[in-house]
């Protein structure tokens, strides 16, 4: 909503296919693997595995945040994070039960994931062919940014229900309400790092970082939410992760913000070009 | 209907407006959304200043995030320990609280640094004065939504079918649209440019040039919340007020049972009655201001 | 699921529902950021944002009446009175400050007179801005798309509960279908319009093209969703 000097064309040092790779990869995986551990060792202390697949997918989103809406799409960064989090919502639920209607509930993800994209390709092309967008970049971000929300999405929701069933999640993050708090945690980790860091000397690092700290902080909250869905072991498990991975990338952001800023005074007047 | 859901309606009504009010003076001493745009535009014009730079998105979802917490943190501590409401809506309003802090530094640190080719200082001082009061007035807000919420979802005679953190969600979403809509024109339109003819709006050239000085020394956030809270935050509750008392009212003095279309035609009778108020004020307006006197056109006032 | 007529009819709802919305936003008056420092008539505030909170609004009145009736027109009636009473409080005390803190008269740049009061506009436009606060024309011109957001939302959500019969799974699911719908009608505005006088307004029917794709698209996926345990 703010309008700030847009980075225009964004330079970024880490390449937009690699991060994208990065967040499919990690993300899959890792929910995959959580999934996994969960039901061979009949437990839910491994949910925060899934917490931490959905911060790979985060940061794959504020990537596709900043490219796109570093070429201005005159309605400010929030839309775009929301439209994310929107098609996310019906692309997780969608494939989660689609495979449990198939009979194979662990293909969920992957359905949910291939519905993410194509949606999000069309959204895209919808945005340059019909509103004549003509932002270079608008398809594959719109498909990064969909697969994002979903990714992010179905990590939290598998973080607080521990389980990959539908029946279960409806029954533990839809019908409890939690999904709430996934939605708009996700949707604010995929827009927040490039809207917070909007400016001329906005930095792709620096951003990232700010990304996975907010993804950090959304896992302390669906910590918060597990304890009464898997009880408090693995609840607090999940918040302290959580924890620990904000503490250590908001240091890390700091010592970002102290190497980009024109100056990190204690007090002051204002810097003596201006007075 | 009963005197006690009349009560808990009436309850309700003065929960959001008391949430209106604060989000719009938390939102005016971070100095959030749309205004923003104008602090952000300073420094970029060669003033660089000491007021907050809390760029959290557009105030709905912020909004949205700080009332999702409280209420599922609350919900958490309802369902799994049985804890009191009270003291659950408490600590779950303290929870937003430092999600808010947390999102408001990182917002405050981000953007000052994208603009050091500005000369943009980040003052440490004023993340560690402004922030606390960020946070206080989010935990107002915080912890009446999450209490409109409760009472929607548990304690009506016609309790809401949706979970009590999908209600906050979206009550929210509501309360940040009316506080960038409504709170925020003070902030921005007076507050920021007070150093222009009152009566106007922001000439395009003056765009940028807000007011850094205070009374004595450098202007800073917590004397912008000092003006708002005079007259943008009390507007701000009122429509935030009027949203949710008028919308529960009319459901709760017409069972939606069996008086639906009361229930309905109140609304319509609402939305008739503040159309023609607004018309009002618009011609109190154009008849107690008149016409610009730079006005040079041939269309007769 | 059973695919059967009432499964078109949900489709359909669906459809109808997300073009409502698309549409419903080109009638709210935003200014954006400009707005908010009177320098832009309309409500000061993102479009997505406000046609969110007013249509979730409605969609909040909505799912209380669809919990204790099934009559389709008192459900779609009370989301668009919910919604029309949010927006309309908003524009109200919105003009409040305009009038009585900023001091300035309301002025729409796009038109000469007022449509529907007939008064002048030119005379009253703040030297260097175009135009400020909520004319009686942007006023009635967002009440209207308030409402059809309300309209759009509880369209959205009445088959979608039929189907699933899951109040926090369809309230999400119309969360997202209307996030998307008004995203991208925000988008064929550019951020900014005054209402239906404004020529911006002629735009709509590239977003009625992409709602229409995009609610196609939401719907099929939505129709296809069980409720769950």
């Amino acid at each position: 909503m703010s309008v700030g000097g847009g980075a225009g064309g964004a330079p970024s040092a880490i390449d937009a296919k690699k991060l994208r790779i990065y967040g499919l990869v990690g993300s899959v995986v890792g929910i995959y693997l959580a999934a996994i551990l969960n039901s061979a060792l009949n437990t839910t202390l491994f949910s925060f595995v899934g917490a931490v697949a959905s911060i790979f997918a985060v940061v794959m989103g504020a990537n596709a945040v900043r490219r796109v809406c570093g070429y201005g799409i005159g309605t400010g960064v929030p839309s775009i994070g929301m439209l994310a989090l929107g098609m996310g919502i019906i692309a997780t639920m969608f494939g989660l039960s689609v495979a449990e209607a198939m009979g194979f509930g662990l293909l969920g993800p992957i359905i949910a994931l291939v519905y993410a994209m194509v949606f999000g390709y069309i959204i895209g092309v919808i945005a340059n062919k019909v509103i004549k967008f003509n932002i270079p970049v608008m398809e594959e971000g719109n498909a990064d940014l969909s697969a994002a929300g979903t990714m992010a999405i179905l990590g939290w929701s598998f973080a607080i229900s521990g389980s990959l069933s539908y029946d279960a999640i409806v029954t533990n993050v839809l019908m409890t309400g939690y999904i709430a708090i996934i939605f708009i945690a996700g949707g604010l980790a995929i827009l927040h790092p490039f809207n917070a860091c909007l400016g001329p000397d906005e930095k792709q690092d620096r951003t990232l970082v700010n990304g996975i700290m907010i993804g950090g902080l959304a896992m302390v909250a669906t910590g918060i939410a597990a304890i009464s869905t898997q009880g408090l072991a693995s609840g607090l498990l999940l918040t302290v992760i959580g924890f620990i991975v904000w503490y250590y990338f908001f240091m890390w952001y700091y010592r970002l913000t102290k190497r980009d800023a024109s100056a990190v005074v204690g007090t002051g007047l204002l810097p003596p070009s201006a007075q | 209907m009963d005197a006690f859901s009349m009560g808990l309606v009436a309850a309700m009504g003065a929960l959001a407006t008391v949430a209106g009010a604060s989000e719009d003076i938390e939102s005016d001493i971070g100095s959030q959304s749309n205004p923003n745009s104008q602090v952000q535009l300073a420094a970029q014009v060669g003033n660089p200043h000491r007021i907050y730079n809390k760029a959290i998105s557009g105030e709905p979802p912020a909004n949205a995030l700080w009332a999702a917490t409280a209420a599922i943190v609350a919900y958490m501590l309802i369902t799994a320990f049985q804890m009191p409401a009270f003291s659950a809506l408490v600590i779950g309003a303290s929870v937003a609280a430092l999600f808010n802090g947390v999102f408001s530094m990182s917002s405050y640190f981000g953007r000052n640094a994208s603009q050091a080719r500005f000369n943009q200082w980040i003052y440490l001082d004023i993340v560690r004065y402004t922030t606390p009061s960020i946070m206080a007035h989010a935990w107002i807000t915080s912890f009446c939504i999450a209490t409109i919420s409760y009472i929607m979802a548990y304690m009506l005679p016609t309790p809401h079918p949706f979970p009590m953190p999908i209600i906050a969600l979206i009550w929210g979403l509501a309360v940040g649209a009316i506080g960038s809509s409504v709170g925020d024109i003070h902030y921005g339109g007076e507050r920021e440019f007070q150093n222009r003819a009152f009566g106007c709006g922001l000439n395009t050239m003056l765009s940028g040039n807000i007011v850094r000085k205070a009374e004595a020394g450098l202007r800073n956030s917590v004397d912008n919340a000092w003006f708002c809270t005079k007259f943008g935050g009390p507007a701000t509750g009122m429509g935030f007020g009027l949203t949710v008392f008028l919308d529960n009212w009319r459901s709760t003095v017409f069972d939606p049972v069996t008086q639906a279309p009361y229930a309905i035609a109140m609304g319509i009778f609402f939305i008739i009655v503040m159309t023609l108020y607004a018309n009002y004020v618009e011609k109190s307006a154009r008849r107690k201001y008149g016409p610009y006197p730079e006005y040079k056109g041939d269309v007769a006032a | 699921m059973n695919f059967d007529i009432n499964t078109i009819v949900y489709l359909l709802e669906i459809i109808v529902g997300g073009l409502l919305v698309g549409i419903g936003v080109h009638f709210v008056p935003v200014g954006g950021a400009p707005a908010a420092m009177a320098q832009a008539t309309g409500i000061g505030t993102g479009t997505v944002q406000l046609a969110a909170g007013s249509g979730l609004t409605g969609l909040l009145a909505a799912g209380l009446m669809m919990s204790v009736t099934d009559n389709i027109w008192v459900i779609l009636a009370s989301g668009a009175v919910g919604a029309g009473i949010m927006i309309d409080a908003t524009m109200l005390t919105g003009s409040w400050i305009y009038a009585y803190a900023v001091g300035a008269p309301f002025a729409s740049a796009k038109v000469t007179y007022d449509p529907i009061t007939g008064w002048s506009q030119p005379p009253y436009i703040s030297p260097g801005t175009v135009g400020q606060g909520i004319p009686t024309i942007c006023f009635v011109s967002g009440t209207i798309g308030g409402m059809m957001g309300g309209l759009g939302g509880a369209m959205i959500y009445y088959p979608l509960y039929l189907i699933n019969g899951n109040a926090a799974l369809s309230a999400m699911f119309a969360i997202g279908i209307f996030l998307v719908n008004a995203v991208l009608a925000s988008w064929n505005i550019q951020g900014t319009i005054e209402g239906f006088h404004d020529p911006k307004f002629k735009k709509w029917p590239f977003a009625f093209r992409a709602c229409a794709v995009a609610s196609v698209l939401l719907a099929i996926a939505a129709v296809m969703i069980t409720g769950g345990a």
